[in-house]
């Protein structure tokens, strides 16, 4: 490939290049830094309030001010440092590693960036906003309402609406990941094939999927609590306190299932990614197999899978009983088990071997013993009666450090490890070994101490005088470790002048595709087709490709015959449009010819922006104010006008001639994106149901109904919502039918057919609810809305959510009706297809709500 | 909640002389087995780790010792195991059947922590705990409430626990005694102080500014000094040098709700 043409985007020396870029790598270096940044910011909040405790009586920030930094400082490390290194890695290696050219969706996983970047200035933004938020990183109800928060309370919203970007950050990602894993594996490359780091990662975003959506739910409602007025984390509703009766009994709970059952996942998702480093530098360095790699991954797949049945081991002391208690004992031990495994795996991998310490090395082997320690710390709290004096104390906050900041300190080594693969220079080794030396004794010295001064409290900057010597040692501690990154980000910035330049490959034993290709790899990362269809990698050139395809169309699947060769949107659920299948000849062809695959587009970042200055005047709306209103409009707009633009423009991403698709060879890559959207979205909507039902069941099943509830919310609105649903989802399947028949008319009228009856289902919607929000009865003297009760709460935001699906829905089904106007999808009716998956899914989930909300 | 017998009786008063196995001591005994062997398997596994690390250490030499031994990777190959598998099994099967024997042993410790001491639990002295931002009222049988808790020595002393504003925790470190304080639901927790003596309450959920401060006193009193005491409770009010920590609504400066 030449080098005159870098696929329409600027040299890395331009700052242009950066707003432009989609390619994987470039994104993947993004994410680095940024998360760097994100370390040192959430890396100063926690040395601040280190320094306060140094003493058992100081205060240097004031009571609120700690609270916001023990609260942001473990925010920030979580959401915005940890998983985002970690993807910075996986954005620039899974592509190389499993032998693609970039992600199924280039334009998303740009927008992925934006959207955490920009979360992230969202969440610095909160701290000039008052006071930022302060009731800890797990959020605890009813302490995350307006009502408890001091002020104004912006700056507590603008966190939440952050972590609601970031969270569509990160389902962007996953099914970007997913469908890439899935779709384009070098030939020969069987999903248990891949390299252990991408295998990590790919069971990573399988937990982030669902994980997420149900954070997201928990945070929509936070955020509709904070914005619209819903009461669902409020468990007194008229404002007075209250020890019994309360008007909603399950708030506090609620957030407590929601959030941890995001959250237990969320620990294997931060320390997965790093697990695939420490075997990745293991197998490297110690010039072996990973010994036991089949039963590592059956480990790691287990743990994914029982990740979503441990989360209530940390809400023991809630009153839930003890058969529950026991089952999530027994889960919780479970789960521990497999990590036996790998960490043996990972020391038997080093016997026999010729362990080199490297700078990579260290990190990994130093992960690896800290891990030990936070893993046998942890089968402490696995033991319930411990587990209910550790509540709340340091013993917790040591273990998870010695969990979590292990994983950081593997994807510290990852970060040496594949320098010199991404700067094309090697590091100073010296001052790496010396960094490793002064990083492990500062981590040593701030967490291990915490164990000894265990009975503090958390969050407090008040303890006992005779605690004050371990305090103490864990603040130089900290201060220590924070001084070990500056030694890194020296020799990391200084050798990318100073360093030796390296060739493709600068350690022996590395066996993975990152390795065999020039460092930094070209934009089209590979110098020909890669392929394990003998067993080792090799590149094939244009010609065996053409050949190969042609004999085995098994392999090139996916025969579509032609298509028009035009665009590939990657916009999910809003740029449900055409979607090329490149067929292998196309491919063969393409090469230096006009056809190329696109690299820039500047959407993704306008998107991000617009979506950044929308939800920062969301975060003041409530207040009535002049200026957070128009910048929420001006935001809005942008953010719309924004997507329409990367609709309309073209972009090209052609899939692969020769892949390893299994078990997704006849699932065309659009049509594998939409599936796994939907499924994030189930748990979304699955989340929303279930908070309902629990709160209900707090409350009192049928006492529900009789006192929440006014005789006006009949079921009539609702039945005949379903028929015009269930009618327009069988419209949609006519106008496929038209497409495939090259019926333009047919096509074009059941689409406006389609949209008349969502619009219908609408305005129905619409005249009921202003018809509940103006009742006057004896119950309900001003209105049944949004806030009057928990009832109404669940009732308008539940199939608000819903409603809210369906205007997307019209607005995609708006935007292929003028499209099949012009012509399109004649003969190609897979856009309606993916536009039709997504509708009917809505159309289900009303099945479901119609029930619960208007007969049940 | 008001049982009238309580107010007479001194005499029936089922006291255990502590006979009843306090939480603190359970809680001690686990805790001194799993520091033991957490420290003994953490020791093992940090030096059977650093031993191997060690041990195949590559000298600089240009051969490999181990060459006729096992296959080193090659660029490109695709990725499979190396040899060695089954002392991965051997060292696993070695560390859940500590792990799983472990937890196994403290579950009847958790059942016996679960239920409460049997028969003295049945005439436990019943205390309502309600938690606000940010101190504890105290509420007794005949009503009496009061921010310090005053039980007596040698007696089962149960706690219904709840919240009246945000998510609270309540604990007494030193008698092992914690649960959370949820609002718009009670959790309960049992203990016995087998000591006189003054101990602290502290609040283990973050609840606002006033967090770290949300500390009270647990007095535990002779037998016969805790019946005087409580005869005198009237029933109804918080006794005069009882003074109410409670923080004034309106208080927005220290993280109140506003008015």
């Amino acid at each position: 490939m030449s080098q005159e043409h870098e696929h329409g985007l600027p040299p890395k020396s331009s700052v242009s290049r950066w707003f432009l870029t989609t390619n994987h790598k470039d994104i993947g270096v993004l994410y680095l830094i940024t998360a760097l940044f994100f370390l040192v910011f959430g890396g100063v909040l926690a040395l601040l309030f280190r320094l306060e405790l140094i003493s058992p009586g100081a205060d240097l920030l004031g009571s609120m001010g700690y609270n916001q930094a023990v609260s942001t400082h473990g925010l920030l490390m979580v959401f915005w440092f940890i998983s985002p290194f970690a993807f910075g890695f996986a954005n620039y290696l899974v592509p190389l590693q499993i032998g693609a050219d970039d992600l199924a969706f280039p334009r998303l996983n740009a927008l992925s960036y934006w959207l955490y970047l920009f979360s992230g200035i969202l969440m610095g933004v909160s701290f000039f906003q008052g006071t930022t938020f302060a009731g800890g990183w797990t959020m605890y109800a009813p302490l995350n309402t307006p009502a408890y928060i001091p002020g104004e309370g912006l700056g507590a919203t603008s966190v939440v609406l952050a972590l609601i970007m970031f969270t569509a950050a990160v389902t962007l990602g996953s099914v970007n990941f997913l469908t890439t894993m899935y779709r384009m594996r070098a030939e020969g490359l069987r999903m248990r094939d891949i390299p252990i780091f991408s295998l990590s990662i790919n069971l990573t975003v399988w937990m982030m999927l669902f994980a997420f959506a149900a954070l997201l739910a928990a945070l929509m409602i936070l955020a509709s609590d904070h914005i619209l007025g819903t009461t669902y984390f409020q468990y007194s509703i008229d404002g007075t306190t209250m020890a019994t009766d309360a008007d909603n009994p399950g708030a506090s709970l609620l957030w407590a299932h929601l959030f941890w059952f995001f959250g237990h996942p969320e620990v294997y998702i931060v320390f997965f990614p790093a697990l695939g480093v420490m075997a990745e530098c293991f197998q490297t360095f110690t010039g072996r197999r990973l010994v036991g790699r089949k039963w590592f991954i059956i480990s790691m797949v287990l743990v994914a899978l029982q990740s979503f049945v441990v989360w209530m081991h940390h809400m023991f002391l809630t009153g839930i009983n003890l058969p529950i208690k026991t089952i999530f004992m027994a889960t919780t031990i479970g789960i521990s088990l497999p990590f036996d495994l790998m960490v043996f795996s990972l020391i038997y991998t080093m016997a026999k071997g010729r362990v080199r310490f490297t700078t990579p090395f260290l990190f990994s082997l130093g992960a690896l013993i800290l891990f030990i320690i936070g893993g046998i710390t942890g089968v402490f709290l696995g033991a319930i009666v411990l587990d209910y004096q550790f509540r709340g104390t340091y013993w917790v906050v040591a273990h998870f450090h010695y969990v979590m900041v292990a994983g950081a300190t593997a994807l510290f080594g990852g970060l040496y490890y594949w320098y010199p693969k991404i700067t094309g220079k090697m590091y100073n080794e010296t001052l790496g070994k010396i960094q490793f030396g002064v990083y492990f004794l500062g981590f040593n010295l701030l967490y291990f101490p915490m164990f000894i001064a265990w009975e503090t409290p958390r969050r407090v900057f008040v303890y006992p005088d005779g605690l004050q010597i371990w305090h103490s040692m864990a603040t130089v501690g900290g201060f220590i470790l924070g001084a070990s990154f500056l030694l890194m980000f020296y020799n990391l910035f200084v050798s990318l002048w100073r360093g030796e330049d390296v060739g493709p490959n600068p350690w022996e034993y590395a066996t993975s595709a990152e390795w065999a290709v020039s460092s930094p790899p070209s934009l089209e990362n590979f110098p020909g087709v890669p392929s394990y269809a003998t067993g080792k990698l090799e590149f094939l050139d244009d010609e065996t490709v053409a050949e190969r395809t042609e004999r085995t169309p098994g392999a090139a699947a996916h025969g579509h015959a032609a298509t028009d060769g035009g665009t590939a949107t990657d916009g999910g659920a809003v740029t449900a449009r055409t979607a090329v299948t490149a067929t292998a000849m196309e491919t063969a062809h393409e090469v230096g010819g006009e056809d190329h695959a696109s690299h820039a587009s500047f959407w993704p970042f306008l998107v991000s922006l617009g979506g950044f200055i929308a939800f920062l005047g969301l975060s003041g709306v409530r207040t009535g104010s002049v200026f957070y209103l128009s910048i929420a409009a001006v935001g809005s707009l942008t953010m719309f006008g924004s997507l329409v633009g990367m609709t309309r423009e073209p972009f090209h991403a052609p899939e692969m001639a020769i892949a390893e698709r299994w078990p997704f060879s006849e699932v065309e890559k659009m049509k594998l994106g939409m599936w796994t959207f939907l499924a994030s979205d189930i748990v979304l909507f699955g989340a929303f149901i279930g908070s309902y039902a629990f709160v209900r069941v707090a409350y009192g099943w049928t006492a529900w109904h009789h006192d929440l509830i006014p005789a006006e919310h009949v079921t009539m609105p609702g039945l005949i919502n379903t028929y015009l649903l269930l009618t327009s989802s069988f419209l949609v399947v006519l106008a496929m039918v038209a497409a495939e028949r090259e019926s333009k008319r047919g096509t074009v009228a059941a689409l406006v057919g389609t949209f008349a009856l969502g619009v219908g289902f609408l305005i129905n919607k619409g005249i009921e609810w202003n018809h509940l929000f103006h009742i006057s009865t004896e119950t309900f003297p001003n209105g049944w809305n949004l806030s009057t009760n928990i009832a109404s709460s669940t009732f308008y935001l539940t199939t608000g959510l819903h409603g809210a699906h369906v205007i997307i829905g019209l607005i995609i089904c708006a935007y292929m009706t003028v499209r099949a106007w012009n012509g399109a999808y004649q003969g190609d009716d897979r856009a309606i297809e993916y536009f039709g998956l997504y509708w009917h899914f809505v159309d289900i989930v009303w099945l479901f709500l119609f029930p619960l909300f208007y007969i049940l | 909640m008001a049982e009238p017998m309580v107010v007479y009786t001194a005499a029936v008063f089922p006291l255990h002389g502590g006979d009843v196995r306090a939480p603190s001591a359970v809680f001690d005994q686990i805790f001194e087995v799993f520091l033991l062997l957490g420290t003994a398997v953490g020791v093992v596994v940090v030096a059977y780790t650093m031993y191997h690390a060690l041990k195949y250490r590559d000298d600089g030499g240009g051969t490999d010792p181990y060459a006729d031994k096992v296959e080193r990777p090659q660029m490109g190959e695709m990725p499979t195991g190396g040899s060695g598998g089954r002392k991965v099994f051997y060292s696993f099967s070695i560390s859940a059947i500590i792990v799983v024997s472990l937890i196994a042993w403290t579950y009847s410790q958790l059942l016996y922590i679960e239920e409460g001491p049997d028969p003295a639990q049945e005439e436990a002295l019943e205390i309502d705990v309600e938690g606000y931002r940010f101190g504890w009222d105290f509420i007794y049988p005949n009503g009496h409430t009061t921010n310090t808790l005053y039980v007596p020595q040698d007696r089962v002393v149960r706690l219904q626990v709840t919240a009246t504003d945000v998510f609270h925790n309540f604990g007494i470190p030193e008698l092992r005694v914690k649960t959370d304080a949820v609002p718009g639901q009670y959790t309960s927790a049992w203990f016995t102080a087998n000591e006189t003596g003054t101990y602290a309450a502290k609040c283990y959920e973050l609840c606002g500014s006033g967090h770290s401060l949300m500390t009270t006193d647990v007095v535990v009193m002779p037998q016969d000094e805790y019946e005087e005491w409580y005869a005198e409770t009237n029933g109804t009010a918080a006794s005069g040098n009882e003074t109410d920590k409670r923080i004034a609504p309106e208080a927005t400066a220290l993280g109140g709700v506003p008015a």
